[in-house]
């Protein structure tokens, strides 16, 4: 894996390249960042297919818009928030297919020798129920543990202040702890708090 | 630092590799984007006496509207008291409510037309 400034000057080099005229050039930008954009759209939907479609709209677009990157900020920040914008949209014309999130399912407890499935059944669900949050909540936390859980990323990406995102993050919190009451006994607090913690670390 | 089991589930998401052919598949858009013909530019020397006479149309409404509505509004106020002068205020009035009226469908047909596409432009 290459150094973040690495990254960055060869994003710096491609963009100059394109805009130079040479379209080839672009490939690289896609080959180093078509992973991320395409995790990040299936974390916004869960549909692989669609995933992709999205990433590669998000690229097409990043391609018409290059000349619009005023270079202030990282390249993979400008990108991430273009591809972000682009995926809200159109999930606001075709929203992904869940259910509400008072009826998303909690798996029944399962007896000892189905504890992996049992897991695993219950960790898909927390992550589908993440799709039944309201957008305003939902787009927070989808970035946040994209970005590995930096809250100043996932602010960057979605172009609203820190204390906001960190303010829609607990929301989002609370209604999946409601929903899921047995997930995070004994670490509900602490999971907020650590939001802040790590943050000052 | 312990985590709350949110997080530790959320955070721990599998990591999706794109397909073999996503790289083409965008390569393949951009170049053909690319080599696209550039857009044809609007014909602004055609368009600009559509859009002079246009122009000189609107501000002859609007002044005409605003002298009609002055009329109207002191024929109303001297011929209250006097109802034989209702007649000559009645055609101003008639013609003021017309270029009114006209207005406000032009305004509406355009609201409508940008909500139509989607509010852009």
């Amino acid at each position: 894996m290459r150094a973040p400034d690495e990254t960055a000057n060869a994003d710096l080099a491609d963009v100059d390249r394109v805009l130079g005229g040479d379209v080839r050039a672009f490939e690289g930008i896609v080959r180093r960042w078509q992973g991320p954009l395409v995790n990040m759209a299936w974390r916004y939907c869960r549909d692989r297919g669609r995933a992709e479609e999205l990433a590669q709209e998000a690229f097409v677009r990043a391609w018409r818009g290059l000349g619009s990157w005023r270079r202030e900020a990282t390249f993979s920040t400008w990108l991430f928030a273009l591809a972000a914008n682009v995926y809200r949209n159109d999930l606001k014309r075709f929203p992904a297919v869940t259910v509400p999130i008072d009826e998303a399912p909690e798996p029944a407890e399962l007896p000892a020798h189905d504890a992996e499935l049992h897991e695993r059944r219950r960790n898909e669900a927390l992550r589908r129920a993440v799709l039944a949050l309201p957008l305003r909540y939902r787009e927070p936390v989808v970035l946040y543990y994209f970005h590995e859980m930096d809250v100043g990323a996932a602010a960057s990406t979605l172009r609203l202040p820190e204390g906001t995102v960190k303010a829609r993050l607990a929301r989002a919190r609370g209604l999946l702890r409601k929903r899921f009451p047995h997930l995070d006994e004994g670490h509900a607090t602490q999971a907020v708090g650590n939001l802040t913690e790590r943050k000052e670390a | 630092m312990k985590h709350g089991e949110i997080d530790n589930i959320l955070a721990s998401e599998e990591e999706l590799v794109p397909s073999s052919g996503f790289l083409g598949a965008v390569m393949h858009r951009v170049e053909e984007e690319a080599s696209a013909p550039p857009p044809i530019p609007f014909p602004w020397k055609r368009a600009l006496p559509g859009i002079v006479l246009a122009l000189a149309v609107l501000a002859w409404g609007t002044v005409t509207l605003v002298r009609y509505a002055l009329e109207a509004g002191s024929g109303f106020t001297m011929s209250l008291p006097d109802m034989h002068l209702a007649a000559p205020v009645a055609r101003p009035v008639e013609q003021a409510a017309w270029v009114v009226g006209a207005l406000i469908i032009s305004a509406a047909s355009w609201l409508l037309s940008r909500r139509l596409a989607g509010g852009r432009g």
